[in-house]
């Protein structure tokens, strides 16, 4: 790395990354593929290559990381653990998101949340489908996979974004974790309700599976993982079906192929976490001295890896800033790699490309963007639309 | 150290050596063997290491668990007689000489 490209990377601002992290990731890649960031406070990894690579290698880049306060958020969960530990809890929640699984259980029941939502704005002509729509498609079908009782959607997201605020909150801002302690607290009273009622009555969902494993987790070790995934299993298809809706409403080229040959929607689901990843990025830190792309990086240092950027490497994806359902097969690293390989991942694509989409763009009529107001992006750490405002012939 | 051969989806026949106590997705990834990703680093949940196997081979190898069926009958594009998930394959000696193909 050259000192232009290091004064580069210095001067990184989290405010340009928020707006449009692409520009600064392609720069990145190209001249300082493994650089610190300091206003991040971490090496970010932006070349495909290279997380692929440090993916295969969980004891050098380990999950669990120093002063996590996602562990202060939410307990220590399997997402920052290693090894046997991490496997053991991982295995308990696995019956309940295999893709059987989803097919026979989880679709029936994607089908009927997405219909009643339609039925209750079918009428309007229009509405924001972020909020009427992705928002409560996400937290509806993570209610029902996670096995939860009488909680109410727009709970579930306040909660969880909530706990992935507090996640983020080093400038430890004493009002922010306000109310991440309300939000876990409503998840414990919750847990009051579901664990009693799965325990004698066992089902197809997670806290279910993690109570009836063969090596069963304990009430924490529930609690936390219950919160992880409140966390990390609503914004992200959420973020997803709002994303995927967006690119085929603005291009009515790729709209048209899909909509006469629906086999499509699989590569319009991978196609669209590719394009804006909505985990842009998640924190490794390396349990020992090591070398990556050739920096070295000493034991302890703090690494970001920002799938975001491996998803628009030019040399992986050819004009990797279009959204382009037809584009050569190529693996994107969207649900990351390795042992944390997304648990949903199976039940993203059934519930966001099966479902939803198809649903929605079959349903409503000559669907169309609201042009009285533009639709906005934010995020870089979690990306995705902030509003889309649609109108369809009622 | 056995040897496996790896048939790739335009024909190309490869021929590696693999190390006992690693498994054959492991083997094919460490060789750029193509079709075979390895994505979630075996853990049974990307089918992204599926290989086809001669029937009469199959018999060298441990039976399907029930999380490789599921992963099998719905997680691969199409699934056939022969087929298993590499990562669910441990190279022993057993294997020496063994054929399969990658779908892709
Ligand atoms: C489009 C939707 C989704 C995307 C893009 C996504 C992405 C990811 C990524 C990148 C990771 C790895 C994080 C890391 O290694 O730190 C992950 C892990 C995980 N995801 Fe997802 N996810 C999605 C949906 C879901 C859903 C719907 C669920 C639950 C029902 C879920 C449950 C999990 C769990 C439990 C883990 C942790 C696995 C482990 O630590 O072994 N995800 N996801």
């Amino acid at each position: 790395m050259d000192t232009i490209s290091r004064d580069f990377a210095a001067a990184i601002a989290l405010e340009d990354l928020w707006n449009d992290p692409y520009p600064t990731y392609e720069r990145l890649r190209n001249e300082a593929p493994v650089a610190f960031v300091p206003a991040a406070n971490r090496y970010l990894v932006t070349r495909h290559a290279d997380i692929v690579e440090l993916e295969r290698k969980p004891e050098i880049f380990s999950a669990h990381e120093a002063n996590s306060l996602m562990i202060r958020v939410m307990g220590h969960t399997m997402i920052r653990k290693d090894g046997a530990a991490h496997r053991r809890e991982r295995l308990a929640c696995e019956p309940a998101l295999r893709p059987g699984v989803v097919k026979n259980k989880w679709v029936p029941t994607f089908q009927a949340i997405v219909d009643a939502l339609i039925d209750g704005f079918e009428k309007d002509g229009m509405v924001d489908l972020f909020d009427r729509f992705a928002g409560p498609c996400a937290s509806l079908s993570l209610i029902a996979m996670l096995g939860l009782k009488d909680v109410d959607q727009k709970d579930l997201r306040i909660w969880s974004q909530a706990m992935m605020d507090a996640t983020g909150n080093y400038a430890d801002d004493a009002e922010v974790w306000r109310r991440s302690d309300e939000a876990a607290a409503g998840v414990d009273a919750a847990l009051d309700v579901a664990i009693p009622y799965l325990q004698a009555n066992p089902d197809e969902s997670l806290i279910s599976c993690m109570l009836h494993a063969d090596d069963p987790l304990s009430r924490e070790e529930i609690a936390a993982n219950v919160k992880v995934i409140i966390g990390g299993g609503l914004n992200e298809p959420r973020d997803a079906i709002a994303t995927g809706a967006y690119a085929l409403l603005a291009d009515d080229e790729q709209r048209r192929l899909v909509e006469a040959d629906p086999a499509l929607w699989r590569k319009v689901f991978e196609e669209t976490v590719r394009w804006v990843s909505p985990i842009g990025m998640y924190p490794r830190q390396t349990a020992v001295d090591t070398e990556l792309a050739g920096i070295p990086l000493p034991a302890g240092s703090r690494i970001g890896v920002v799938l975001a950027a491996g998803n628009r490497d030019e040399t992986v994806f050819q004009n990797p800033d279009r959204f382009d359902i037809n584009r050569p097969k190529a693996p994107h690293i969207a649900f990351g790699g390795g042992p944390h390989f997304c648990l949903g991942a199976w039940a993203a694509r059934a519930q966001v490309g099966e479902i939803a989409l198809p649903t929605l763009f079959s349903r409503l009529k000559n669907l169309r963007l609201d042009e009285s107001e533009p639709v906005r992006f934010g995020g870089w750490v979690f990306r995705g639309p902030l509003n889309l405002p649609a109108r369809w012939d009622a | 150290m056995p040897t496996i051969t790896f048939v790739e989806a335009d024909g190309t026949e490869r021929t590696v050596v693999a190390a006992e106590g690693t498994s054959l997705m492991q083997a094919g990834v460490a060789n750029d063997i193509s079709g075979i990703v390895g994505e979630c680093g075996g853990s049974r949940m990307c089918a992204t290491c599926h290989v086809v196997l001669d029937l009469a081979d199959l018999p060298r190898l441990p039976p399907i668990s029930e999380g490789e069926e599921e992963m099998l009958e719905f997680g691969t594009s199409e699934r056939f007689e022969g087929s298993r998930l590499g990562c669910q394959i441990p190279v022993t000696d057993a294997l020496d000489g063994l054929k399969v193909r990658v779908p892709g």
